[in-house]
């Protein structure tokens, strides 16, 4: 008997063992999301109860809420880039728990900020089977492994099951995949990147606000002053998020005609124009114009220079204003920025150089709601997967995430803002009065040539321990 | 007269059944150990287990690190020309031959640092009498903190602006300005730092037990000779720990090849500058940022070999000896 007892429970444990490899729980991609992803577990079961005695009061909230009928106890796992200290990481979770509660259904949250680390482990994802239902991620050459792999659906394929999925968009503007010229994803707010300056220590320093007409010479100039006044000119992390200045140094050494186009080679324009660009970013940072600590610093540290006006400028995409005023929760509550007083802040223009026109910007649609094939081949998620995506991306939510400034692929335009802030007004006149727009090059690179030049050779360069052809050679060896 | 027999000379049938009774129940448990086949249904699990997820990918990894793999799960594109590819190229990566050092160096802070502290303060504890418990609390408590948790709380120490020691050595008036601890002045202690401290506490209490495993009546005769704390460390406790010093020496060299999660929360990619990286850390960004599978397979490798080879060389080294 007690054999018999000891064969039975050795067979239990290996069975027990062998059932949770073949468990098909998509993995999360950062210890956060695991615990955010425990904790929905446990709220799914409460919430499945509440939903199974008012499926029919849910059901009519939800076509209310401008959703597809989806039966609520429905556990989705959803990535998106809005964690951390993004702007709009309040905006995003008022949204979707208004959609857990009118469907009840529930997210499994796996957000996190976007770096190349991020895009990295998100495709890594995919390739290992444990994908999300829902992923908020790039439309341009980042998605490529996705469309090829066929891992996330097309509109056009949902649209004959959902004829009125993503109807109040236009179609033109979604963002294409480059594979094949379909929409795959549908965007939220689009972006622009622009630079924020802190008005104290210009102020202090004895500086103008550099506006529509500031020269690359005259910008250095103020660099200097400000330097000399013990403050730190420009908040940028070349350990982690030297994104930004590359577009524009780049920008500022070709124009908005060559600027998305990826150089081939060592011939080619855009092979100066990038060489040129990353000499520009060595030059700031051999005149100390960026903080003593930008070689290993966060991107978070860097920009709390700017709330305890340490520092003067920074360059960073429409996403950042929430950080600076904060945001309104889904009581009404406000929702405290990072900085004391806003209007002591604004935003303008970066300063030009060559054939630029200082009034020429990085910005586009880049980012937007997939639905991956792993959910829509899943009857018990399909529903659920595209009622989120139409919650997320309704007028009023998309309205909210471009905060009134950022341009949207919304039929009806994007929304204006509510009672608009002095950096609000200052972002709108921004827009505007720009001359033009621009995507920014780096979405036509491969997420290992953008980690080979971003995150790995950037920083090297600005310390001189390569060459910028050198960075330019590597990453554009890794096309081939 | 023999116990079984009755006075007549017959013997007792009941009584010797009942004599019998208990050989015959130990020749049974006997046969319960002869019978191995119980035993191995016992081992089954954990080596299904251990075959499906450890060696069946250790050896997949040996075949994949001479193929050409773009990505995690993605088909292999056939095999690398030449196909020792990989390896000739790991000999020639200056970031490799950073990491194995840096890895060496670590292994050689966590022998000294480590494994020392952890000694030192083992031999005040086992001295300590009242508040013992209390101090192996405390010391060994790091120990069931997450090495992420650990890394955001020494970020915060170290952070450059506004961080607990910049802080602390500027109202000190030891600097007037914040010192990058992460720069390359300081990133080696920077890095090492936590990683030593997280670990003490489990060589400390190895330690300990190995302490309160003496008899008592070694140090009380000691005590009856004059010995005195020195003498009772020098010639009672150092002799006796000897083993499980051996053992917490294999168990450093081993776990410092291991190293990966603290360095990678504190110093990411290598920071600052490449100078960071650890084979474990650099096997990582190979696989998940630079999509070089392959090369990262033989890196794994190469870390599964450094490792056998450490091993085997401490066991030779710190070979334990008979009680």
């Amino acid at each position: 008997m007690k054999r018999k007892l000891s064969a039975l429970l050795s067979l239990a444990t290996a069975a027990a063992m062998l059932s949770a490899c073949s468990s098909s729980t998509a993995s999360t991609t950062t210890a956060a999301a695991t615990t955010k992803a425990a904790e929905s577990s446990a709220a799914e079961q409460t919430t499945q109860q509440e939903a199974s005695s008012t499926a029919a009061a849910t059901t009519e909230e939800a076509t209310t809420a401008g959703t597809t009928a989806a039966t609520g106890g429905v556990s989705l796992t959803v990535v998106t880039s809005f964690g951390g200290d993004d702007g709009n990481r309040q905006n995003y979770e008022d949204a979707y728990t208004a959609w857990e509660a009118a469907t009840g259904n529930t997210v499994k949250d796996a957000s996190a900020t976007s770096n190349e680390q991020w895009k990295a482990q998100v495709l890594s994802d995919f390739e290992t089977g444990s994908e999300p239902d829902v992923l908020f991620f790039f439309n341009g050459v980042d998605s490529n492994p996705l469309v090829e792999g066929e891992e996330v659906v097309s509109i056009d394929e949902i649209r004959e099951v959902y004829p009125d999925y993503a109807s109040n968009m236009d179609d033109s503007k979604l963002g294409a995949s480059p594979v094949d010229g379909k929409n795959y994803s549908i965007p939220t707010a689009g972006y622009w990147e622009a630079m924020y300056v802190n008005k104290t220590v210009l102020e202090d320093a004895g500086v103008e606000i550099p506006d529509a007409d500031t020269t690359w010479d005259e910008f250095l100039t103020m660099c200097q002053t400000i330097k000399d006044k013990g403050y730190t000119p420009i908040a940028v992390s070349l350990a982690e998020v030297p994104h930004y200045w590359f577009e524009y140094t780049v920008l500022n050494n070709g124009s908005r005609a060559v600027h998305e186009i990826v150089p081939t080679d060592s011939s080619s324009e855009e092979y100066t124009n990038w060489v040129n660009g990353l000499n520009d970013i060595k030059d700031l940072y051999s005149k100390g114009f960026l903080p003593e600590n930008t070689l290993t610093a966060t991107d978070a540290e860097t920009f709390q220079l700017m709330a305890d006006n340490k520092a003067a400028f920074a360059i960073d995409g429409s996403w950042k204003m929430g950080w600076f005023f904060g945001s309104t929760d889904e009581d009404g509550n406000e929702v405290a920025g990072n900085v004391d007083d806003v209007s002591r802040y604004t935003v303008t223009y970066v300063p030009a150089k060559g054939d630029r026109k200082t009034t020429d910007m990085i910005g586009g649609l880049s980012m937007g709601y997939y639905i991956t094939r792993k959910a829509w081949e899943d009857p018990e998620k399909q529903a659920a997967a595209v009622s989120f995506v139409e919650a997320m991306t309704t007028d009023d939510v998309v309205g909210k995430m471009a905060g009134g400034t950022a341009v949207t692929a919304l039929k009806n335009g994007t929304p204006a803002a509510e009672n608009p802030n002095s950096l609000v007004l200052d972002a709108l006149a921004m827009i505007k009065g720009s001359t033009g727009t621009v995507s920014a090059v780096q979405d036509n690179l491969s997420s290992e040539q953008k980690t080979k030049l971003l995150v790995d050779d950037v920083k090297l360069v600005a310390n001189g321990s390569i060459t910028a052809e050198q960075a330019v050679d590597d990453t554009l060896a890794l096309a081939k | 007269m023999p116990q079984n027999q009755t006075p007549a000379g017959r013997p007792d049938r009941p009584a010797l059944r009942r004599a019998r009774r208990p050989a015959r129940r130990y020749s049974a448990q006997a046969a319960v150990y002869k019978n191995r086949r119980p035993l191995w249904l016992f081992l089954l699990p954990a080596f299904t287990f251990m075959g499906i997820y450890l060696f069946y990918p250790f050896f997949r990894n040996i075949v994949d690190s001479f193929q050409v793999i773009e990505g995690l799960g993605m088909p292999a594109k056939g095999l690398n020309d030449p196909w020792y590819l990989n390896y000739s190229k790991m000999l020639t990566d200056p970031v490799m031959r950073t990491a194995v050092l840096n890895t060496l160096l670590l292994m050689l802070c966590t022998l000294v640092f480590q494994v020392g502290m952890a000694l030192l303060l083992a031999l005040l504890v086992d001295r300590a009498g009242r508040g013992a418990g209390f101090f192996r609390t405390v010391y060994f408590f790091p120990i069931v903190i997450s090495a992420t948790a650990l890394g955001l709380l020494f970020n915060l120490i170290f952070l450059y602006d506004g961080g607990m020691l910049n802080q602390l050595l500027q109202q000190l008036n030891w600097t007037s300005k914040n010192i990058d601890w992460k720069g390359e002045k300081f990133w080696f202690s920077t890095m090492t730092l936590p990683v030593m401290w997280q670990y003490v506490g489990y060589y400390f209490v190895i330690i300990l037990t190995g302490l309160n495993n003496i008899p008592a009546e070694l140090y009380e005769a000691a005590a009856i000779d004059g010995a005195g704390p020195w003498q009772l460390v020098r010639y009672i406790k150092w002799p006796l720990l000897h083993n499980t010093l051996c053992t917490c020496l294999t168990l450093a060299i081993t776990g410092a090849l291991k190293v990966f999660d603290l360095p990678w929360t504190m110093m990411p990619n290598g920071m600052p500058l490449d100078k960071s990286w650890l084979t474990g850390t650099y096997m990582y960004k190979q696989t998940m940022l630079a999509k070089d599978v392959d090369y990262a397979g033989a890196i794994g490798v190469f870390i599964v070999l450094l490792g056998v080879l450490l091993s085997q060389l401490s066991q030779r080294i710190f070979r334990e000896r008979d009680e």
